[in-house]
């Protein structure tokens, strides 16, 4: 009995091995960061797959290994899909290829554009191995193009470049955050226009404009890495339709209470000397207030308030604003029908040209519906906003003036 | 009764909330969404309305006969053999819980984490585990409850804390989602979702005294459906209405969506740690009281040993029933939906029959 029961113990110690099914050394695996998804020259119905690896040697905890080997490799195949992709890939690469840390999705605006984009982005919902908070970046180049050619000097470590630089300009509102996640829950919900990551690493050259006015490629940069992330680009039913500028991009992201953002620089023209823009910082605390008076027979109404306080960083024109009263309030009424008429406009546009908001705005009129048959026979995208009233109303709640109590009176130095 | 009752009020709670509170990761939100779409949520309150009339009255009962557990009541009062009868649907119904619930469980941790493993033997290490556990017997698996209860709830809080930031409240709008209507409807027949509140009644003796069972029974009822209902609205205002019918598991898809600032990525692993314990506990607890229902219908004195032959049975039946996770949903769901009216009636039926008898005016 003794030897049986002891027998019995040592057996199911071996139960513990079930554990090793699934085991794979990390260096069996060949860690995915950036998924590339282009059209495919021939056939109708298959993808250019690009894989951006990650080479774990360089980039992993242990410094000074003293490796020569490049910290990424990219490869690039013609595949179904990028699930069967990644066994294909395994003829010229040697480990297992692994997608859960992937951070990045680009797919090129030519990809984007065609109907063939939401067959493939359905891989991605299905399959498990790419996870849903993976960035969608649309590149105004082949993906693989801009994958190769995205080369940042100062991070060696990919997927802490692609984590920062979203990060950051996310921060900034001048790309919206748009992971696969959100893709689906707008496309699906048919009743907003999703905004994606725009970005490129072919310049456009044109002329010099304010901060923010650019879309990808067409900012005026010298040296560094050549990607830029600027701007969105437009999904209406899941398939990309425009793009917005980085100024467009932070409006819809202001107008948008589900978007964070947090660190804004703008510039506003002096209303006392008109070649001069004052530079200040834009900072929003409190959500930006929306309500649809939804009526059934005609247009609805929304009203939109949009609460924000002003630092002001520099104003060349050396007019003093902080301490003449007079000045303060003319500055504070001229930036208030400045941010008024470009957001009036803006959301103009999107109205008529695109029919549909970027702003998530659906939201907001579900309340008038019990159940989502009612909802969808209302039909936001088509009847209710196209056709709506909006209002929209500024209220600048507070200026502040850094860290100077009045700016230097350079008449004076000059005597 | 081998022990006489020890278990505290608390035990009994921690065992509820944990066997019905494990529900929200499993597929029963998905079904609840496929009629219910965005309002959702606010379905298990109609399960939990209509099954608790039913549970009251059997609680009731139980307080009328003394020292009594469900299967000996049964029988007491419909006579031996149609007492047997209904005992042993019970157990049928119970038994197809545990061999159904156990594949489903597996098949999950197969699809979110262990793809390569080959599913029999996840499902033969499941069990195993299950019935190491249930081999301790009820007390032991009531202080378990109490045990574990806290660190799986912390880990939950932590989960919900982090998901907060994703929530979009107005999602759970238009109220009514799917139609009142179908969501009346649908959510009663649903009202199964709460079985284990019958099944538990089968430790009415041991349990300390009648006021404990009443109190620990009352207050993990109550909680659990709380914590059901705010998981689901997590779930509803996370995803949109249309997604939310598709997502098979949304606490796992969830778990892997969530990053804990830049650093911590791919966290999910940490999430699954504590909801397996808890899927273990789960299962441990159907297993025994299947044994349990099964010893005390074949008036088996020692059950004990019996468990490792029912969760041998329960595997199998389990592994046979194969399937896309349509098909376990839709299997799930019919289960479900049968078992219902049997839990709502069967203790109107006992009321009826014991008040005919006047045994109730007794004492």
């Amino acid at each position: 009995m003794k030897t049986i029961s002891c027998l019995f113990a040592c057996l199911s110690i071996l139960l513990l091995l079930t554990g090793c099914f699934d085991k794979r050394e990390i260096e069996q695996r060949s860690y995915v960061i950036a998924l590339g998804l282009d059209k495919a020259k021939g056939k109708e119905g298959l993808f250019d797959i690009t894989f951006q690896v990650e080479n774990p040697e360089v980039v992993g905890p242990v410094q000074g290994s003293g490796t020569d080997e490049p910290p990424k490799e990219t490869v690039t195949l013609t595949a179904n899909d990028f699930v069967t992709a990644q066994n294909t890939a395994n003829s010229f690469v040697s480990r297992k290829i692994t997608l859960d840390f992937a951070r990045v999705l680009v797919v090129s605006e030519e990809l984007a554009r065609s109907n063939e984009f939401l067959k493939i982005m359905e891989t991605a919902a299905r399959t498990k191995e790419l996870r849903n908070n993976v960035s969608l970046i649309i590149s105004k180049e082949k993906a693989s193009e801009f994958l190769r050619n995205n080369n940042p000097k100062t991070e060696t470590r990919l997927h802490k470049y692609f984590q920062f630089m979203i990060e950051r300009a996310k921060e900034t509102g001048i790309i919206p955050e748009a992971d696969i996640h959100r893709f689906f829950q707008i496309t699906e919900g048919d009743a907003d226009l999703f905004l994606a990551m725009y970005a490129t690493t072919k310049k456009s050259g044109k002329k010099d404009r304010h901060e923010d006015e650019y879309i990808a490629g067409e900012i005026p940069q010298k040296g560094g890495n050549p990607t830029e992330f600027m701007g969105s680009a437009v999904f209406k039913e899941g398939k990309m339709v425009g793009s917005l500028t980085g100024e467009e991009t932070r409006m819809a992201n202001i107008l948008d209470n589900t978007m964070q953002m947090e660190d804004v620089l703008t510039m506003y023209p002096d209303p006392k000397k008109d070649n001069y823009y004052i530079a200040s910082r834009f900072i929003k605390k409190k959500d930006t207030k929306v309500e649809v008076i939804y009526h059934k027979k005609r247009p609805t109404e929304i009203n939109v308030t949009i609460p924000f306080q002003l630092e002001i960083l520099a104003v060349p024109s050396l007019v003093d604003y902080s301490s003449n009263k007079k000045n303060k309030e003319l500055l504070k009424k001229k930036i208030e029908s400045k941010v008024k008429k470009t957001f009036e406009d803006f959301v103009k546009k999107t109205q008529d040209e695109y029919g549909e908001d970027p702003f998530y705005w659906s939201l907001y009129v579900r309340k008038y519906f019990k159940t989502i048959k009612e909802y969808e026979k209302a039909n936001w995208s088509e009847e209710i906003y196209p056709h709506a009233h909006i209002n929209i109303e500024i209220d600048l709640e507070d200026i502040e003036f850094g860290n100077l109590i009045k700016s230097t009176n350079f008449s004076e130095v000059a005597d | 009764m081998k022990v006489q009752g020890t278990l505290k009020a608390s035990e009994l709670s921690a065992i509820i909330i944990l066997t019905i509170g494990i529900k929200f990761s499993d597929m029963t939100p998905a079904i609840y969404a496929q009629t219910g779409k965005n309002g959702y949520w606010l379905m298990p309150i109609i399960s939990f309305i209509v099954i608790l009339p039913s549970a009251l009255l059997l609680l009731h009962l139980l307080g009328k006969y003394k020292n009594t557990n469900l299967i000996e009541l049964i029988r007491h009062i419909l006579g031996p053999k149609i007492g047997s009868v209904v005992s042993f649907i019970l157990f049928l119904a119970t038994f197809g819980a545990l061999s159904m619930d156990s594949k489903n469980y597996v098949d999950t941790i197969n699809t979110m984490y262990f793809e390569e493993s080959p599913e029999l033997i996840l499902h033969l290490v499941f069990m195993f585990v299950c019935v190491l556990g249930a081999k301790k017997g009820f007390e032991a698996i009531g202080s378990t409850a109490w045990a574990i209860l806290p660190y799986i709830k912390i880990a939950i809080v932590i989960l919900l804390v982090i998901v907060l930031k994703d929530v979009i409240w107005l999602r759970i709008f238009p109220i009514f989602g799917g139609g009142l209507k179908e969501m009346v409807i649908e959510g009663a027949k649903k009202g199964s979702v709460f079985a284990e509140l019958f099944i538990i009644t089968m430790a009415y003796p041991i349990v300390k005294d009648k006021k404990s069972f009443r109190k620990g029974y009352l207050i993990g009822s109550f909680v659990v459906l709380f914590e059901l209902l705010f998981f689901f609205w997590i779930y509803c205002t996370f995803y949109d209405y249309k997604s939310i019918t598709k997502v098979a598991f949304p606490f796992h898809e969830m778990t892997q969506y969530i990053n804990v600032g830049g650093f911590f990525t791919n966290i999910e692993t940490f999430f699954m740690a504590f909801w397996i314990l808890g899927a273990f506990f789960r299962f441990m607890l159907i297993l025994y009281i299947t044994t349990w229902l099964f010893g005390a219908i074949f008036n088996i004195k020692e059950f004990e040993p019996l468990v490792f032959i029912l969760a041998l049975i329960a595997l199998t039946v389990g592994s046979v029933l194969g399937g896309s996770i349509y098909d376990n949903m839709i299997r799930r769901d019919n289960f479900l939906d049968l078992v219902t009216p049997f839990l709502i009636l069967f203790p109107v039926m006992l009321w009826v029959v014991a008040k005919f008898k006047g045994e109730l005016s007794k004492e």
